[in-house]
């Protein structure tokens, strides 16, 4: 060993061992700060861990399966444990710490898995990425709580998709399906969550959600009713099937409307029922709100089938009530007899009987009492004629026996019932069908052959078939007198004498004398109207005797024909009288004397004699009238040969089938006569008018 | 301590006043400062060389447990994601039955980087301590611990292979994960922390030891 000089010795020993440190600690120096940063680091970026309790672990794996918000990955299962007692599952979530104040009391988490319904497919990403723990959370920060219990299905509120928070409720014999969608319009804008019997297990509750801003169309008075599944129904229109669309017809559905405007806005947890069908929910609107029933019971003498549950109890054909239930009843003490009885338990609905004031089940038994204190029974009555159901009628019955009702606690008051009103439609319905199968078809048939065949032997009759050949002589006779000389003259005479009156009238001008002759000259015209109108007449009674011999060539009968023959002779016979022939003839020479008398005025020329010139004129009229007289008879005398044609006819005809045709013949024939009769009275009664026109 | 072949009588470098260049291995008279055909700084003793061992080495080790910690490489399948440490891989590997490839990576992955620490530790030790293994032992653990260093670089290896071979889009991937980084590091401070070693220094136990002797 060298020796060292001692002085050297004197520097310092730390010194020596920092000047001897090599600058390749400052390596390792770097890495533990390094080192060290990086896990405080990650240690202040770890956000705290929760735990979430699910019932199963449904594919949660540690370390993979992701905690979702808003589809964005906000934490990892850190472990999977089981709970205490083996109760379910407990993931070990690593928050983000950036979202980690967040989750509150208030946050839910559920587990999101592939799932396939009517209505769609959903969370199909998880299919190949795994499930994954979808949460939800306000965005506010409260009370934070470290351990969760997870949801069994997908909540129906989550953060983003507020809405109206509602419960919905089936009314009596409703349904709901889970989960599904509140359509309005075709349009879902609210869904139903999961259902759940009532504690009284009367009907189901669901929650729903409306979400905002179809919020605003809820009201009060908004009804909403089940559209799940369809409707099928057979009406005059034909068969109809009703669905409002395939997803709810396989998924279920629920839609709403407002029937009533102008409802306030509703606020959360408010409570709508659902109704059967968009009818009932319509109807529910304009009925009170549905009460807490009264119950009450119905003992009927006899028991009678047809009486079902849900049967309507009907108050003046209002419909107040539904049958509960029915039993049998054996109450010796009550009814003294050891029969059977029906017993009817029904719901009466306080609302539906308008009560004013107070709609609960009390008043509507205070009100029932005194109704059935005052006469009102019960009594079963049909409710539908073909199916043969029964419903229940609350009558009021005259002189009913005294009723009290029975009230307290416990006991269900009983309606008395009275005598039913059944009508048995099988049996009217057999007592038709048996009377027709009793009627005399065959005998009716029978004799329609045997007139048919006497029908078809006289109208085969020789002589049937030559009485419009008489009838049509007959007419030919009525020709020729009308067609006669003398009645052709008239028109030629009355010319004549007017040509007379003219020159007679041209001198009676002169003369200064006009307002006495225009009296005159009128006169004279309508005289000469008058016969024109008379000799018209004729024609028309032509077409009227025309008809009646059409009626009568008709007549298929024997006897009417032969009587009829021996008509048609004696009215040959009456025209060719010398009366009728000389009808005529008279009113020809009235009109000679008047042109006669016309004449001599014209050659006296004295004004003088005008007024007696014109007495002489109205003279020379009732000459015509006169002559006219004898028309009256003439008519007379036809008539009574029509009538006696009549009564013969009718005589013959009375009962028989055939009859009508006749009778009908008969009573032209007699319009015919009367025709003539009120021409003749007419001429009767004012003679001159045959001259006059009037 | 007598060691086979060893000669009392042999001088070493240092007794003949001449030191040897450790790039070049010119031979320079003792006190030369740097040598003139290579330029490196010329030390008979490198009195720092300990404390750079223990450095390179703390780094290394500090860089062996987050390499074990983290996955080395990540599979990445059209239904899952899968990251596996070294020691996991292993043992995967050994449940599917793959005993000699679970081997082959415990081996290179574990054993030796273990060993390589153990190794440079107890150089670095029986440097300043007395031991019971004899100079030749010790310098034969060197040649082999350096040698073999490089050879831990191969999961390295196999890990960019495989990156770089199985990248089929959405079907498969496989990422090379954070532990590979680690391990790297620590294969390189390791190789760095034995090369500092200067092993020399093993034989000047011997000679202090003969100096007392005399």
């Amino acid at each position: 060993m060298n020796d060292t000089p001692t002085p050297v010795t004197i520097e310092p020993a730390r010194k020596l061992f920092l000047s001897n440190a090599s600058f390749v600690w400052i390596i390792p120096l770097l890495a533990l700060i390094i080192a060290l940063g990086v896990a405080w680091q990650s240690y202040n970026s770890r956000g705290p861990l929760i735990t979430i309790e699910f019932e199963n672990g449904a594919g949660i794996k540690t370390r993979e399966t992701e905690l979702r918000f808003r589809d964005v990955a906000v934490g990892v299962v850190e472990d999977v444990k089981f709970a205490s007692g083996l109760s379910g599952v407990v993931a070990h979530v690593r928050l983000d710490k950036d979202v980690a104040p967040y989750v509150d009391v208030g946050a839910s988490f559920w587990v999101v898995q592939p799932e396939l319904s009517a209505r769609g497919v959903s969370g199909l990403e998880t299919v190949l990425s795994g499930v994954y723990i979808e949460g939800t959370w306000d965005g506010d920060i409260g009370p934070s709580q470290s351990s969760f219990k997870g949801l069994k299905d997908t909540p129906l509120y989550r953060y983003g998709k507020e809405g109206l928070e509602i419960t919905l409720r089936t009314t009596a014999g409703g349904s709901l399906t889970d989960d599904s969608p509140i359509t309005y319009r075709g349009i879902e804008v609210g869904r139903l969550g999961k259902a759940q019997i009532s504690q009284q297990g009367s009907f189901a509750v669901a929650e729903a959600i409306i979400y905002h801003p179809h919020s605003r169309l809820i009201s009060p008075t908004t009804r909403f009713w089940d559209t799940s599944g369809f409707t099928f129904s057979v009406g005059p229109s034909g068969a109809e099937i009703n669905f409002s669309s395939i997803a709810t017809l396989v998924g279920g559905g629920v839609t709403f409307e407002t029937f009533v405007s102008g409802g306030s806005a509703v606020s959360d947890g408010y409570s709508f029922e659902v109704f059967q069908d968009e009818a009932s929910a319509r109807d529910s609107v304009f009925n009170a709100s549905e009460a807490e029933p009264l119950q009450m019971r119905v003992v009927f003498d006899e028991n009678i089938s047809g009486l079902s549950v849900d049967a309507p109890v009907e108050l003046n054909g209002l419909q107040i009530g539904r049958v509960e239930g029915l039993s049998g009843v054996i109450d010796a003490d009550a009814f003294g007899d050891q029969r059977v009885r029906l017993s009817a338990l029904i719901n009466i609905q306080p609302a539906r009987l308008g009560l004013q004031d107070d709609v609960s089940p009390e008043a509507a038994l205070e009100f029932l009492s005194r109704q059935i204190e005052d006469g009102l029974r019960a009594r079963l009555a049909s409710a539908s004629l073909l199916s043969g159901g029964l419903k229940i009628e609350l009558v009021e019955v005259e002189d009913a026996p005294q009723y009290v009702v029975q009230t307290g606690e416990g006991i269900i008051p009983i309606i008395p019932s009275t005598n039913n009103e059944i009508s048995d439609v099988t049996a009217t319905v057999a007592g038709v069908v048996s009377r027709i199968n009793n009627l005399p078809i065959e005998d009716l048939l029978n004799s329609a052959i045997q007139f048919l065949n006497s029908a078809d032997a006289l109208i085969s009759d020789q002589d049937l078939r030559e009485t419009p050949q008489v009838v049509k002589a007959l007419l030919g006779d009525f020709r020729e007198i009308v067609a006669s000389e003398d009645v052709q003259d008239i028109p030629v005479k009355l010319n004549a004498s007017l040509g007379r009156f003219e020159t007679l009238l041209a001198q009676l001008e002169e003369e200064a004398f006009a307002t006495q002759l225009v009296a005159a000259v009128n006169a004279a015209a309508t005289a000469a109207n008058g016969v024109n109108a008379s000799v018209e007449g004729v024609p028309a009674l032509i077409a009227q005797l025309e008809a009646v011999a059409e009626k009568a060539e008709n007549l298929p009968l024997e006897d009417l024909t032969k009587q009829l023959t021996t008509l048609t002779a004696s009215a040959d016979a009456i025209l060719g009288t010398e009366a009728a022939k000389q009808l005529p003839a008279d009113l020809g020479s009235a009109l000679n004397e008047i042109n006669a008398t016309l004449q001599e005025l014209r050659e006296g020329g004295a004004v003088t004699n005008i007024n007696a010139t014109l007495d002489s004129t109205r003279k020379a009229a009732d000459a015509v009238a006169v002559s006219t007289q004898d028309l009256p008879a003439l008519v007379e005398r036809v008539r009574v040969v029509l009538n006696q044609a009549n009564e013969t006819i009718a005589g013959y005809n009375r009962g028989e089938a055939l009859s009508r045709d006749a009778q009908s013949a008969l009573r032209d024939i007699s319009k015919a006569a009367e025709a003539m009769t009120s021409l003749a009275r007419m001429l009767e009664r004012n003679p001159s008018s045959l001259i006059r026109g009037r | 301590m007598e060691v086979a072949g060893q000669n009392p009588s042999i001088k070493s470098a240092r007794d003949l006043g001449v030191v040897a260049c450790t790039r070049c291995l010119q031979v320079w008279p003792a006190g030369t400062p740097s040598c003139a055909r290579c330029g490196s700084t010329i030390v008979a003793r490198d009195e720092k060389s300990l404390q750079r061992v223990w450095a390179l080495w703390l780094v290394g080790l500090m860089c062996y447990v987050p390499a074990n910690m983290y996955p080395m490489l990540q599979t990445r399948t059209l239904l899952s994601v899968q990251e596996d440490t070294i020691v996991g891989g292993a043992v995967e590997l050994m449940h599917h039955g793959a005993f000699g490839i679970a081997l082959i990576i415990l081996i290179a992955s574990v054993v030796i980087p273990l060993g390589k620490f153990i190794a440079i530790a107890f150089l670095a030790i029986s440097v300043k301590r007395p031991s019971m293994v004899s100079n030749h032992h010790r310098q034969l653990m060197y040649e082999v611990v350096e040698y073999i260093g490089r050879w831990s670089m191969i999961d390295i290896f196999v890990v960019a292979i495989m990156s770089s071979l199985v990248q089929l889009n959405t079907l498969a991937a496989v990422n090379p994960g954070r532990a590979s980084l680690f391990f790297a590091l620590s294969v390189i401070f390791t190789m760095l922390s034995a090369q500092a070693f200067d092993s020399r220094m093993i034989w000047d136990a011997q000679r202090a030891e003969r100096n007392i002797d005399r």
